[in-house]
């Protein structure tokens, strides 16, 4: 159990190691971070094992992948010494336009077809396995014709790629978008969760919008609803990783280390037989 | 014949990415991607143009600080000229940047040292990310040439600004107007410093570091002694130049 590395609580979060088993490195910050942001990266190389986590791949966009990119990508994953890179199964931007905001795509057979071309060519320039992570999102597509469980089980099974489950997305969208959350999690297949992610989000009222929204802002504690998809989740899946993401309010480190404390509660339960 | 799906992906980022979707313009706004809530898709549009301009905000507080009330106006045109191109942070501050001197071309700037203080915020952020590969600390490929020399240190950023804007980084000093006066100042990041640092130079010292984009034989200057030895040796030691042989 870990969190995600956060430059703006660095000195923090070196200061408190023990606390944590596994640190989740974003990829992009060690190519285009500043020169302190990575040095302090890399730093941790042998003090703490380390995840590889992408943002800017772009996987989902109906071009063609960006190579230049993925080498970088694959040598900071070395350098890291990860056992595995996750990415969105998602796009963020067309040609010219980076929206920088992860955006669904079309669940249909045909838009997966094309996905699973893309992850073989990111599984074959890649050192390690390849995780997707389910995304959250804000609208869909009207010709989406998949659930989101069989949607992410077909590409990883025709892949092989694991899953990077993200417990606060799939309570999010279950409530946005009015589906049962545990149904989910049943349908994904036993085994292909290899690692996870929790975070607390916010509900935004805005006035262009008919019913609130619950948006994934990664600011506030982890809510009692997601740690319980979590234990649920852990009695089918096995992940080697669980990641705490938290990217506002970063200096309430006492909600962090309380988050911390509350998923090894659930994985112990979960450990000692409870579920 | 059916859209392509990146017909459609282009269509669904450029409502996203359009200013009036994005400030609530309605009647200014394109037509939403067909079976989609465009109410969804503004908010969708506002995350990411929060995030962006978090993004120039903290590479450009300086500069963000100064526009003050006119920051609105602004950032509206910036958003309607400049669609975003990447997730970079600095590759956003660096579009903004252009754009506001752009911008002065048919408006004049206020206050007047917008653009320099813009300037000086970017060349800062730029030496920090530093240009060369993280991934490869190897340098040029001229290292195998055992040659005596001096060239510009790679970490140094020459900017020539019409103002001294240097009283705005200061702290306690915001209320100073910056004097209007040729300052030519180098940005460089020194091996044990923790941020950039701005020094204002001598233009004929300027202008020779902007000579020394290569690795430049002084004949000379390793005797010691001389002026110009001197001086190399004073240039290295604020980490302006890089010396070998």
């Amino acid at each position: 159990v870990g969190i995600g590395y956060r430059a703006a609580i660095g000195d923090w979060t070196r200061a408190n190691l023990k606390h944590f088993d596994v640190i989740e490195i974003t990829v992009d910050h060690c190519i285009s971070g500043s020169r302190s942001t990575r040095s302090a990266i890399f730093d941790l190389v042998g003090r703490i094992p380390l995840t590889a986590h992408g943002v800017g791949l772009s996987l989902g966009t109906d071009a063609p992948l960006d190579d230049a990119y993925l080498d970088q990508v694959a040598a900071v994953v070395e350098r890291l010494g990860s056992p595995a890179y996750s990415e969105h199964l998602a796009f963020t931007r067309v040609p010219g336009i980076d929206t920088a905001t992860l955006l669904p795509l079309p669940k249909t057979e045909a838009i997966a077809g094309k996905l699973i071309a893309k992850v073989r060519a990111v599984q074959a320039r890649m050192p390690v396995p390849f995780l997707l992570e389910n995304i959250t999102y804000v609208f869909d597509w009207p010709d989406s014709a998949m659930t989101d469980a069989e949607f992410l089980s077909l590409i990883c099974r025709e892949t092989g790629a694991g899953l990077l489950l993200d417990i606060e997305n799939v309570y999010l969208n279950a409530t946005n978008h009015g589906f049962d959350p545990y149904e989910f999690l049943d349908a994904l297949p036993v085994g292909i969760v290899k690692e996870m992610h929790v975070a607390g989000g916010v509900t935004i009222h805005d006035q262009s919008l008919s019913r609130p929204l619950f948006a994934d802002s990664h600011s506030h504690p982890v809510p009692e609803p997601v740690l319980d998809l979590l234990e649920y989740a852990l009695a089918r899946q096995m992940p080697s990783v669980i990641i705490l993401e938290r990217d506002d309010r970063l200096e309430a480190s006492n909600e962090i280390l309380d988050d911390i404390a509350r998923v090894r509660a659930r994985v112990h339960r979960v450990r000692a037989g409870e579920r | 014949m059916s859209e392509s799906l990146l017909d459609r992906q282009r269509r669904l980022v450029e409502f996203m990415t359009n200013g009036a979707v994005i400030f609530g313009d309605r009647q200014s706004s394109p037509s939403p991607p067909a079976g989609i809530d465009p109410g969804l898709l503004a908010v969708e549009a506002r995350f990411s143009y929060a995030k962006r301009m978090e993004k120039i905000t903290a590479v450009l507080p300086k500069t963000v600080e100064l526009l003050d009330d006119r920051r609105g106006r602004v950032v509206r045109d910036f958003i309607d000229a400049c669609p975003q191109e990447t997730i970079s942070r600095l590759e956003n501050a660096r579009q903004f940047v252009q754009f506001l001197s752009a911008r002065e071309l048919h408006e004049a700037p206020d206050p007047p040292y917008l653009s320099d203080v813009a300037a000086c915020e970017l060349a800062c952020a730029a030496v920090d990310a530093d240009s060369e590969s993280p991934l490869s600390e190897t340098d040029d490929g001229n290292r195998s040439i055992a040659r005596r020399g001096i060239r510009r240190s790679r970490s140094a950023v020459l900017l020539r600004c019409r103002y001294d804007v240097r009283s705005v980084f200061e702290a306690g000093a915001d209320r100073v107007a910056p004097a209007r006066r040729d300052t030519p100042l180098v940005i460089v990041m020194r091996a044990s410093a923790d941020c950039p640092q701005v020094f204002e130079v001598a233009a004929a010292i300027f202008d020779l570091l902007g000579s020394l984009n290569d690795w430049t034989d002084l004949p000379g200057h390793e005797d010691g002694g001389s002026e110009l030895s001197e001086l190399v040796e004073h240039l290295e030691k604020q980490g302006l130049i890089e010396v070998r042989g």
